[in-house]
């Protein structure tokens, strides 16, 4: 798990339209392009952003990534997802 | 020599525009009327050109790039996350000011990172589009604005002495600019959210009351001495934007400041202050 990879990632899933596309065909595939391990293509693919957090993710990042990529976009499932019962439903970074 | 009119401190709250009914009514009102209120004081006091100074929340600054202070000194447009009632533009630069910024920066110490052409993103737009376009429409004259960028979201996060110190040396270069501009700053940010993580909606309206009082009453002192600590764990991590109020007051000098509004809105996941910086 390395911050710094990870982050890159979902960098480039928040705002680069061309590895939105790509992750979107095949998001294994995409992945494949990246030095990540297993457990990081797990939390990358299973939007588990609890993990991705515990892992030293930006929260911004993982907000992001959510909120562009993930198939729901709910804020509730994403908070549901950290482990809180917020009801707050403003869906962008502040 | 360029003139400092004064300046303000405000949110940047993209929850506004997008859940805009989300909040009570009374309070929406209220801060909405208080950005009105900023602008015509802003077009009241002479202004010709704003600094804003916000920061990027990981969308214009990638993993290859994180600079602790920028200045745009060019073309510029934005926001690149468009919202709601905050629509793409192009914006007036006052790109001599923001030249003559970076340089008297590298002749004294402060090493600015440079964006020629530089897209927005909604912490210099917001108070762009609500206060200083604004006040532009009050007064029916130009008024130039000028992003400069901390690192005030994404870590490696520039010291709150720095940013203290970048707001004196922004100061120093405005009173050398040779010109007969009239300029403000605004300080766009916090104050407690918590952005992205579990405590989202909270709002802590007593440590807001408290940099308010600190911003009020110029204490710089003791705003910049407010740890990384601290802050995160009242604040939430979006409070750490308090470095951007930092550098603001100091760049403005201003005597003391006065506060416009202050509404704690857990539906709009802030603790929303806005103040003006009287000099």
């Amino acid at each position: 798990m390395k911050r710094d990879v990870l982050e890159r990632v979902l960098w480039n899933l928040s705002v680069d339209r061309f590895s939105k596309v790509k992750f979107k065909e095949n998001p294994t595939q995409y992945l494949s392009r990246f030095p990540l391990g297993a457990e990081d293509v797990r939390m990358i693919l299973e939007f588990d952003v609890k993990a991705l957090q515990e892992a030293g993710v930006s929260p911004l990042l993982t907000l992001g990534y959510w909120i562009e990529m993930s198939p729901d976009r709910q804020m509730s499932t994403y908070n549901k997802k950290l482990g809180s019962e917020s009801g707050y439903s403003g869906s962008i970074k502040g | 020599m360029a003139e400092i009119v004064g300046g303000f401190l405000v949110p940047h709250d993209p929850v506004m525009f997008v859940a805009r009914d989300a909040a009570p009514a009374e309070q929406a009102e209220k801060v909405w009327g208080a950005f009105e209120n900023c602008a015509e004081r802003l077009a009241a006091s002479g202004a010709t050109t704003v600094v804003i100074v916000g920061n990027d929340h990981y969308m214009l600054f990638g993993t290859t790039c994180l600079p602790k202070y920028c200045i745009a000194t060019g073309h510029v447009e934005g926001p690149l996350d468009q919202l709601p009632g905050l629509k793409k533009e192009q914006i007036a630069n006052n790109e001599a000011l923001a030249t003559a910024i970076a340089e008297h920066g590298s002749e004294s110490g402060f090493d600015w990172a440079v964006a020629r052409s530089f897209t927005t993103d909604h912490a210099f737009s917001i108070p762009y589009q609500l206060i200083v376009k604004r006040a532009a429409e009050l007064s029916g004259r130009e008024i130039k604005a000028v992003p400069v960028y901390l690192a005030a979201a994404v870590d490696p996060f520039i010291t709150t002495h720095r940013a203290r110190q970048l707001g004196e040396q922004i100061r120093d270069a405005v009173l050398a600019f040779d010109s007969d501009d009239k300029v403000a700053f605004i300080g766009s940010g916090g104050i407690s959210h918590w952005v992205g993580t579990k405590e989202s909606g909270q709002v802590n309206e007593e440590f807001d009351r408290r940099v308010i009082d600190l911003c009020c009453s110029m204490d710089i002192d003791g705003l910049a001495s407010l740890t990384n600590e601290e802050i995160l764990e009242q604040g939430g991590n979006g409070a750490m934007e308090i470095r951007n109020f930092i550098c603001a007051m100091a760049a403005s000098g201003a005597a003391h400041g006065e506060l416009v509004e202050y509404q704690p809105v857990p539906a709009w996941v802030t603790g929303l202050g806005l103040i003006e910086l009287r000099v």
